[in-house]
């Protein structure tokens, strides 16, 4: 069974739809994403655009550890994950980007 | 105010300023060292060996009205030590505010009052974490 230590990003599935962020009782969450126009489109289609993650970052110092971002993310780009959130020397160190948090 | 030897041996006196309920997983961490038999683990300050170190653990929200009575109990634990206890941030509220940060009345960390030396991430963090910081605090391996 997985345990509740920690909380790992997918990045792939991602969309930068921002539910987790607002849905997350404490603001632990950061998103920063940006537009781009998807360029392989078929002729005559109209310009589509797409989300592209920029950041995303989660303040274990905030975090609650609630899982309401896990279960409200409709892409299932959050898992729980066992191995716990570790302690740190300084506050910015709790703070963790897509390359901490993609980390199984 | 309760003073814990938690290894027995004068070389970390542990005081718990509980403020809420990661006081909970304080009082679950010291049922985790067999040296530390609950309340008659409680000892006076001069206990503390040479070279050994007080350590203050912060658990649960400081308030802004609670803010400088914290200030204070960290002061004075230096006053035994002779140097400056360890502080430890134990929880999302003493860390960073937590659930609370955007509260009048909530203290947005402990870092804001006094010189903070591990932060303990969890809402409340586990006991087990807990015991690995005063473990690596004290130069134990931990278990």
């Amino acid at each position: 069974m997985t345990g509740h230590g920690s909380i790992v990003l997918i990045e792939q599935n991602c969309t930068s739809c921002m539910i987790c962020a607002r849905e997350c009782p404490s603001w632990c969450i950061t998103i920063d994403s940006h537009t781009e126009t998807v360029v392989d489109q078929p002729a005559g289609a109209r310009a589509r655009t797409e989300n592209v993650l920029d950041r995303f970052a989660i303040d274990w110092s905030l975090c609650m550890f609630c899982g309401i971002c896990v279960d409200e993310c409709p892409f299932d780009a959050l898992e729980w994950a066992t191995p716990q959130a570790l302690p740190a020397r300084t506050l910015t160190a709790l703070t963790h980007e897509i390359p901490d948090l993609s980390a199984h | 105010m309760r003073w814990l030897d938690w290894y027995g041996d004068g070389s970390t006196i542990v005081v718990d300023i509980g403020l809420a309920c990661c006081a909970l997983e304080f009082e679950a961490a010291t049922g985790l060292v067999p040296a530390v038999p609950g309340a008659a683990a409680t000892v006076d300050a001069t206990r503390l060996a040479a070279g050994g170190r007080v350590v203050v653990v912060v658990s649960g929200t400081v308030t802004d009205r609670l803010a400088p009575a914290v200030a204070a109990i960290v002061d004075a634990a230096g006053s035994y030590g002779g140097q400056r206890p360890t502080v430890v941030s134990f929880g999302a509220c003493a860390s960073s505010g937590g659930p609370y940060w955007d509260s009048y009345a909530v203290t947005k960390g402990v870092e804001q009052l006094v010189e903070v030396d591990v932060f303990v991430p969890g809402c409340p963090p586990p006991p087990e974490a807990l015991a690995a910081v005063l473990d690596d605090i004290s130069g134990r391996v931990a278990s």
